[in-house]
């Protein structure tokens, strides 16, 4: 079974390698692949090479950063303190190894043939070291500081703790699925892991509190000190020892302490792997039967949409936008319940916090209390819908490419398809900033008691006009590059890999953001000359007009650039549209 | 002609989907499109759809080039192809109500109401596609395309994930569609479905028509043996026996 394990990890790795050559045949991976390479250069080498050139600092390991120096300083035992406690998460912490999710092919393959679940194991462990191996090599080529062989030594080592971490996050899942066993030697057997761990825990946290006990730290750094201490002597030092051993590689600074420590860890390694292999017994239980149970899983915590009535019928005659609008709403308003907005008491504590620290951190009487808080948070969040709302809620033609046969298939005019599907997005975006905006001016009086009136009502309208234009800018600039670049652009949730996909991202992302600045130059050049001509006479007030102006002449250019969209719309190749991997 | 197609053809690259084709399909016919895998059988109908532009060659639709004046060609047409990709949050209900606005159907009502009945969906309508089996959200796919009286229509293997008794409804809806005066044509692997329903078959191998006609001219012309069925006659004209 290893053989075919090891068959199936190279023949997919190498089909990929092949298919991401070979599609460097077409223009757009190449040019995508020229800009990721051409983006890693810059990133990592040659700032790697910069910093080796800099007056006083060395190319060579031990010259420059000194990882080994830098592993013994932090201590070694606090190393594996921090191990030991990671350790005993995946006991607390419902989670399943990724080891134990088993592809459709997988399931499809191997589950029907004569194979154990032992073997099913060994082979998800050789499978996975594609993944590791690859980001392992990451980790060797970010470590600036490091260079030459240092490297591959951090990579190597790295891997073995990578490879260590999944085997004992899998035999934790196994052991732990013994007490669902209806068999009472098969649940004792789930004691002996957490007696050892548990007992390991007793030792060093015993030793450490006699010291704390016996001589109570002067200063926080020196509780680290005295930790360190303890732990580094007597039955601690050696009840961590395969803690340290583990992480103890990647830390080598040189070639005569690397392999002793390499050495260790596989040994650290080759226990955790058969205890894993030998805890097959619950395999069904955590996996389920048919290797499905990630499967089905997924499928209960997916949201499911219900047709709920949303007392909106759509008119049988009217305007296709109106149409395409309503398909928006209902599409919206069904994907959203109660489930959805578990996300939204985490990103409101965040910006509660963010809001709260920035005022901790300005100290200004003026900023303080609630009014001034809802100000700012109103600000915040009018902000982030309109720059950051376009990218986030891709309920346009970036969603609907996955219905672009149908889409096509409709008797409707290109510019009419593409306004359409931006209706809505663009609207339910607009209601939130300017619904933030609104609650930060109404608050305002209260938040900025020392700017006037005129300029706080003055801003806000000027805020709420102008928005909106900016939010319908960004949506058909990233609605013409999805039609211009079809095969650019990510369909739902899929994301095409490979440096050349990178590369592609990062000239979309570019381009993105010179189109809008086009965009929104002309408004902002004709809202500048009213400024310079009126604000002499109408003070503060003058903001109102400008954004008049500004967003009259950015929705203009919204309409003149769907209409301009329309041939390239029906020129889109639909099999250019990138597909998943 | 309801379809005309004239010297189409469709390049991916430097393959060559679908070379030099020419047919045409008349009011009232039903036109099989049979070959296998790989024939560019679906390429020709999504350029009939107008979802892909020829790479040459001219394809009109109730005399409508369906590049050059694509919305009315697209208006006279009904695609239903064999996935069916619907809007995972539209209901039943709201996916034909959709398709009438952007149609204009007048009495949608009725022929909503009718069609719900034919296709035997009475009863599914406010539910989501996700509530539905494969086949019927085909059904889905093809209410949407029937609820209009298209003058063409065009089918991708129409009985996929159907069960017995709706192939067998399936079928009498062709049939009576055609009969009501429109313009079929229907790719298909089920060889038995092209022999029983349509009044002609062409078939396509690697892009190019190879035969064109009633299933006696392809068996005359194939020199089958007298009394062949369709699939003897594919596999002799395809070379493949």
């Amino acid at each position: 079974m290893l053989n075919a394990s090891f068959y199936i990890a190279w023949c997919s790795t190498k089909n990929r390698v092949r298919m991401r050559l070979r599609r460097l045949r077409e223009p757009r991976y190449l040019i995508g692949a020229i800009a990721g390479i051409a983006y890693f250069y810059f990133a990592v080498f040659a700032r790697a090479g910069r910093q080796g050139r800099r007056p006083g600092r060395g190319r060579s390991e031990d010259r420059g950063f000194d990882p080994g120096s830098a592993f013994q300083i932090a201590g070694t035992s606090l190393a594996g303190l921090f191990v030991l406690c990671a350790a005993l998460l995946p006991w607390v912490l419902p989670t399943r190894s990724k080891l134990l999710e088993f592809s459709q092919a997988e399931r499809e393959f191997l589950f029907t043939a004569p194979v154990s679940r032992r073997q099913l194991l060994l082979h998800r462990i050789v499978r996975s070291q594609v993944a590791s191996i690859i980001a392992s090599l990451f980790v060797g080529l970010f470590a600036a500081p490091i260079a030459g062989v240092g490297r591959l030594r951090l990579a190597l080592g790295f891997w073995v703790l990578a490879v260590t971490i999944n085997v004992y996050s899998c035999a934790v899942s196994l052991t732990r699925a013994r007490f669902q066993s209806p068999v009472a030697a098969v649940r004792r057997v789930a004691w002996v892991p957490i007696g050892l761990l548990l007992a390991c825990v007793a030792v060093v946290g015993s030793a450490i509190v006699r010291q704390l006990l016996q001589q109570p730290p002067a200063s926080g750094a020196d509780v680290f000190v005295q930790i360190s201490r303890v732990t580094s002597a007597g039955l601690p030092s050696v009840v961590l020892w395969p803690f340290v051993a583990i992480v103890r590689p990647p830390f080598s600074g040189s070639v005569t302490t690397f392999f002793p420590a390499l050495a260790g860890a596989l040994v650290v390694l080759a226990v955790v792997a058969t205890w894993m292999v030998t805890s097959d017994v619950t395999f069904d239980i955590v996996a389920g039967e048919g290797g499905d149970a990630q499967a089905t899983e997924g499928r209960k915590a997916a949201v499911v949409p219900r047709a709920t009535a949303i007392g909106w019928t759509l008119p049988l005659t009217g305007r296709a936008e109106l149409a395409l609008f309503w398909k928006g709403v209902m599409e919206t308003l069904r994907a959203v319940n109660i489930k959805s907005w578990r996300v939204l008491p985490p990103i409101l504590g965040v910006l509660i916090a963010v809001v709260g620290a920035s005022f901790g951190i300005a100290g200004d009487q003026r900023m303080r209390g609630p009014s001034a808080l809802l100000t700012a948070l109103g600000g915040m969040v009018a902000g982030v819908a309109t720059l950051l709302g376009p990218q986030m809620l891709r309920l346009d033609l970036r969603s609907d490419f996955l219905h672009l046969d149908l889409l096509k298939s409709w008797p409707l005019r290109a510019a009419d398809v593409i306004r359409g599907e931006m209706a809505w997005p663009i609207a339910a975006v607009s209601g939130v900033a300017v619904s933030a905006i609104l609650t930060a001016a109404a608050f305002s009086g209260a938040g900025l008691p020392n700017v006037p009136f005129a300029w706080r009502w003055s801003v806000a309208f000027a805020a709420v006009l102008a928005a909106p234009a900016m939010i319908a800018a960004q949506y058909t600039v990233h609605n013409a590059a999805t039609i211009l670049f079809p095969a650019w652009v990510q369909l739902g949730s899929q994301r095409a890999r490979g440096i050349d996909a990178m590369g592609q991202r990062l000239i979309l992302l570019a381009a993105v953001l010179v189109s809008l600045v086009l965009f929104a130059l002309p408004g902002a050049i004709a809202a500048g000359v009213i400024w310079l001509i009126l604000y002499r006479f109408a003070g503060a007030a003058v903001l109102v007009p400008m954004s008049v102006v500004f967003a009259a002449i950015v929705l203009t250019e919204v309409l003149a650039v769907t209409e301009l969209l329309g041939p390239a719309y029906e020129r889109i190749d639909v099999t250019s549209v990138e597909r998943a991997e | 002609m309801s379809i005309a197609v004239q010297h189409f053809t469709r390049t991916y690259g430097t393959f060559t989907a679908v070379d030099d084709l020419s047919l045409q399909v008349t009011a009232g016919e039903i036109v099989g499109l049979i070959g296998p895998n790989g024939a560019g059988k679906t390429t020709t109908l999504r350029a009939l759809a107008g979802i892909l532009r020829p790479t040459s060659g001219t394809i009109a639709i109730g005399g409508h080039d369906i590049a050059a004046d694509a919305i009315e060609a697209k208006r006279r047409l009904a695609f239903m192809p064999d996935e069916p990709h619907l809007f995972e949050y539209l209901t039943v209900d709201e996916h034909l109500r959709l398709t009438a606005r952007l149609y204009a159907v007048p009495d949608f009502d009725a022929r909503a109401r009718a069609l719900i009945d034919e296709l035997e969906l009475t009863g599914k309508e406010r539910a989501l596609p996700g509530e539905l089996s494969r086949g019927m959200r085909q059904k889905v796919v093809i209410a949407c395309g029937l609820v209009r009286d298209a003058s063409v229509l065009l089918f991708d293997e129409p009985l996929t994930g159907l069960d017995p008794i709706g192939i067998r409804k399936m079928r009498a809806t062709i049939v009576a569609r055609g009969r009501a005066g429109a313009a079929i044509l229907v790719s298909s692997h089920l060889l038995h479905l092209v022999e029983e329903i349509c009044t002609r078959v062409v078939i396509m191998d690697r892009g190019k028509k190879v035969a064109d006609g009633t299933v006696a001219e392809l068996a005359s012309r194939a020199e089958a043996a007298a009394g062949s069925n369709l699939e003897q006659i594919f596999l002799k004209v395809t070379g493949r026996e």
